[in-house]
């Protein structure tokens, strides 16, 4: 099956944070909006991301409304409405909004999952870098949840 | 003062020495990392003991409680999410809040990696 995603700059920096930018190429086509571009440069792209296959893409202005958003995960939102592509956000917020409007949109440890199920990466190797997102980037979540993400990397 | 971990072992007091061990195990993950974020911690201890105008032991003590805090939150939660302890009693030892926001978290989780395992 071909899967498209958009992507805003949360997930980007996280996986970039760990070396697994490259898990991105799981997909078949990656869209980044401008805006979210733009916002990458200004606090400096993240390491790797010059190497990855993707388009950059204007966002149309009719997206899914979110007053808590900011302007990338607003793009974001449009594109992947406008495209019929799966939404990469790690923030709530904007996952909520994308979830009410309908889109299919998951995070960084679900691109990890992503690329496990690709052959990208290995088990024990997902595991890791589902530990090191944890322990090691900005992303919030409690190391018990991710355990147990690990565990259902075993159910398959 | 301190440069890395060899010379916070041997300076440091046994309180300091377990907060050290605790951010190594939770943080740092082989050893020219441990050397970088010990001379980070060393910096940002002494800012902030400079900042608060506080010793630096007393910097070590409220860090290592807040750790253990920490600590004990992820147990507790681990607890709660395996099905060891009920959700009540969850609550009663790290509160309602952090349990609330752990299962939104779990159900976003568990989302995009049944999503990711199955696309």
């Amino acid at each position: 099956m071909t899967v498209a995603a958009v992507s805003d700059a949360g997930p980007l920096i996280h996986l970039a944070e760990v070396d697994s930018l490259a898990l991105v190429d799981a997909f078949d086509r990656l869209h980044v909006p401008e805006t979210v571009y733009e916002e990458l440069d200004r606090g400096g792209l993240p390491d790797g991301l010059a190497d990855r296959s993707f388009e950059l893409v204007g966002a149309p202005d009719d997206g899914p409304a979110g007053e808590d958003l900011d302007p990338g995960e607003r793009a974001a939102l449009a594109v992947a409405r406008d495209r019929d592509a799966v939404l990469l956000t790690d923030d709530l917020a904007a996952r909520e909004v994308a979830s009410e409007a309908g889109l299919d949109v998951h995070g960084s440890l679900g691109v990890i999952a992503f690329g496990y199920s690709r052959g990208l990466v290995d088990r024990e190797e997902a595991a890791a870098l589902m530990r090191a997102l944890q322990r090691e980037t900005s992303l919030f979540v409690t190391d018990a949840v991710v355990e147990r993400g690990i565990r259902m990397l075993d159910d398959t | 003062m301190f440069d890395g971990p060899d010379e916070y072992e041997t300076a440091a007091e046994p309180g300091e020495r377990r907060l050290i061990r605790y951010f190594e195990r939770r943080f740092i993950s082989d050893h020219d990392r441990s050397r970088r974020m010990a001379a980070d911690l060393s910096e940002r201890v002494r800012e902030i003991a400079d900042a608060r105008d506080l010793p630096e032991s007393e910097v070590f003590e409220r860090a290592l409680e807040r750790g253990i805090e920490d600590l004990w939150e992820d147990l507790v939660l681990a607890r709660y999410l395996d099905g060891d302890i009920g959700r009540e009693e969850a609550v009663e030892l790290i509160g309602r809040a952090t349990v609330e926001r752990a299962e939104r978290e779990r159900d976003v989780v568990e989302e995009d990696i049944a999503w990711g395992l199955d696309a």
